[in-house]
């Protein structure tokens, strides 16, 4: 089954609908729940300092992860806790939206979770996760100087990211 | 009959050999660790240039032998074409690649680079860039390697000033 496959940057990205500032701010985190990157692009309310905000989001998403799994009225495969999993096997949220904000999230088989928060309006983002996940790979996965579990700091993707998220409507 | 490999396999492969031996084999000895890379990259070129330049008649100057590397090895190893090649016509080629194949992803820290600026002769700034440099010993090597079996022996090294562009400078020997 071919989930991230192809040739460049690929999938190619979704069709950008409307230019400027959709999104609020966006987090990488690992399997182990280090935060490898944290991008802000409108964020005009800070409740916590940055170590507690992260903390707060990956024990967040871990628990909201497992309560769907264990709510789940169709699947009886329940999975482990904290495994990731393939895409398509067991439950797995996508979103979730306030009056304020909508949190998009994705979950890839290496554990890799990414978290983009945008005003309520946006529609589906799986599409636009996954090429961000595929920036990942070609910037800094394959980036020689990159070391596996650290902060992310490479030019290059953050200049991709950048512009591809402002194209997001 | 051809065979095909993922080119994240070649990649992949390339970074763990330079991390191989400039972390474990030769830890605290770039040199060393430079040197044993660049070997294995004139083994490398030395049979490349037997695969392709097989149909091919011989090379009648050395100019033309650095053409033939220009374009056809180029394309065969890196998909593109060298863009620039100067030459002094005595004896020394820069041959400039404005988008080098296996440098495209490399990207340094934004903030270390900042830091640069203040003063630039601050060591987190050459680390980097000493870092960026051992991946380019692999390819000084097959270059070498290429014009050593076409019977031209030389020295290559390879300049770094703006990424992702590349120079590689070939120095015949007399």
């Amino acid at each position: 089954m071919q989930f991230f496959g192809g040739s460049e940057i690929s999938p190619s990205p979704p069709v950008p609908t409307a230019s400027g500032n959709n999104a609020h701010m966006m987090y990488v985190f690992n399997r182990n729940g280090v935060c490898l990157l944290y991008k802000e692009w409108n964020r005009p309310l800070h409740t916590l300092n940055p170590q507690q905000d992260h903390k707060l989001m990956f024990g967040l998403l871990f628990s909201l992860k497992s309560l769907t799994a264990k709510m789940d009225p169709v699947n009886a495969d329940k999975g482990n806790l904290g495994v990731p999993q393939l895409p398509g096997q067991g439950c797995s949220f996508h979103s979730f939206r306030t009056n304020t904000y909508k949190l998009s999230f994705m979950e890839t088989p290496s554990g890799i979770k990414i978290i983009l928060v945008t005003h309520p309006k946006t529609g589906d983002l799986r599409e636009a996760l996954k090429y961000i996940y595929s920036l990942y790979v070609e910037y800094v996965v394959k980036n020689p100087i990159y070391c596996p579990g650290s902060p992310i700091k490479s030019e290059l993707f953050n200049t991709a990211l950048d512009q591809y998220v402002r194209s997001i409507s | 009959m051809v065979r095909e490999v993922a080119e994240s396999c070649v990649d992949t492969m390339l970074m763990e050999m330079v991390a191989m031996y400039s972390g474990r084999f030769y830890a605290n000895k770039p040199e060393l660790a430079a040197r044993r890379i660049e070997a294995i990259g004139y083994q490398v070129g030395h049979q490349l240039s037997e695969r392709y330049t097989m149909e091919r008649p011989r090379f009648s100057d050395h100019l033309e032998a650095i053409k033939f590397i220009c374009k056809d090895f180029w394309s065969e190893v890196f998909k593109k074409q060298i863009d620039n090649l100067k030459t002094n016509h005595r004896g020394t080629f820069v041959l400039q690649d404005n988008k080098f194949r296996w440098l495209s992803r490399v990207s340094i820290d934004p903030s270390s680079s900042e830091k640069e600026t203040e003063d630039p002769s601050t060591p987190g700034e050459s680390k980097a860039a000493q870092a960026v440099s051992m991946y380019l010993y692999f390819p000084c090597g097959i270059i070498r390697g290429v014009l050593s079996n076409l019977g031209i022996p030389c020295a290559v090294s390879a300049d770094i000033s703006s990424l992702p562009t590349c120079s590689f400078v070939i120095r015949v020997k007399a």
